[in-house]
């Protein structure tokens, strides 16, 4: 009797939310019932937030579906596959650029005359190239209609 | 070690993406910033699979804690305050949700709102994606006998904001 007037002031507190999600063990959940059984504060608690948890279960707090997170997975898969296709393919241009290049400067069959031609040619279309590749570049990052599907 | 077969964890992590979507727009506020999230996390846990121990534990508690380390990496990056949060997760949501949304989600939605950030992300994880205080315990880093007070005290500030919005 005692006990149960002890139990009565100290009221269950967190042990509430215990019950609501069966996490309390069988005496905890029994002591939970019988304070609630004499305790009209604990046990309007109680039903309060039973009621809110299961609102909160109801509630739509995203609104993409299953399939649009499978493509996007699919989608990180082909990104990653894409990227180390692009950096194998840059990888051997560059290596076999880079060693013609050093065979070219280095050859004693072409005059330097030929040589600084054909710098002139190569060098201004690198030039070209990387001007038009920054340029594009910056236009796809900041240009805000580029997530727009006509 | 993970003995699971790779397409039944995309599988399983594709039905995940809405659970996490939700915790990643509750954490930051944002569902653009949070479907970033996610992604980044799919990313994460599809170039290392192995990463992923079914010994330890189900797929779902491990991943939300991936998708939460990730946004919380994003809140450190752009300094998003909780109150920024507090602000964008109350904003009306548009006109085609509304439709599909009764008077008290919107109350709840507000009331989410206005509690604090991490009495959100336990209300999220234990009563809308519905894991057990065992799991909780694994996605927040903390100790298993900390949740149910955690989780105590986040439903009454919840059931609080609520009366205090229907006044």
């Amino acid at each position: 009797m005692a006990s149960d007037t002890r139990m009565i002031d100290e009221h269950v507190g967190e042990l509430l939310s215990g019950y609501i999600d069966g996490e309390l063990t069988q005496q905890d959940r029994q002591r939970v019932e019988v304070h609630c059984d004499a305790c009209a504060t604990c046990s309007k608690e109680r039903d309060e937030l039973m009621a809110l948890r299961s609102d909160m279960g109801k509630l739509k707090l995203s609104t993409i579906g299953e399939d649009t997170w499978r493509e996007n997975m699919n989608d990180v898969a082909v990104k990653a596959t894409r990227g180390i296709g692009w950096l194998l393919f840059g990888g051997g241009i560059l290596a076999v650029a880079g060693f013609g290049l050093f065979a070219f400067i280095f050859s004693e069959q072409v005059s330097t005359t030929e040589k600084l031609i054909a710098g002139a040619i190569y060098g201004g279309l690198a030039i070209l190239f990387i001007s038009v590749l920054r340029q594009r570049l910056i236009e796809r990052k900041t240009d805000k209609y580029k997530d727009v599907e006509i | 070690m993970n003995n699971m077969d790779m397409s039944d964890m995309r599988q399983e992590l594709a039905q995940l993406g809405g659970g996490a979507h939700a915790l990643a727009t509750q954490i930051l506020g944002n569902a653009d910033d949070a479907a970033d999230a996610v992604h980044d996390a799919f990313a994460t846990v599809l170039a290392r699979p192995s990463a992923f121990d079914d010994e330890k534990g189900a797929l779902k508690p491990w991943f939300l804690r991936v998708v939460r380390n990730r946004c919380i990496d994003m809140m450190r990056r752009r300094r998003i305050s909780d109150t920024d949060v507090e602000e964008i997760v109350a904003t009306t949501p548009n006109p085609e949700e509304a439709l599909q949304i009764d008077q008290r989600s919107l109350a709840i939605r507000r009331a989410l709102a206005v509690i604090s950030g991490d009495k959100r992300e336990v209300i999220i994880l234990r009563d809308f994606l519905d894991l057990s205080y065992a799991e909780i315990a694994k996605v927040l880093g903390i100790a298993p006998g900390t949740v149910m007070s955690r989780i105590h005290r986040a439903r009454l500030a919840l059931k609080e904001a609520l009366d205090n919005d229907g006044k």
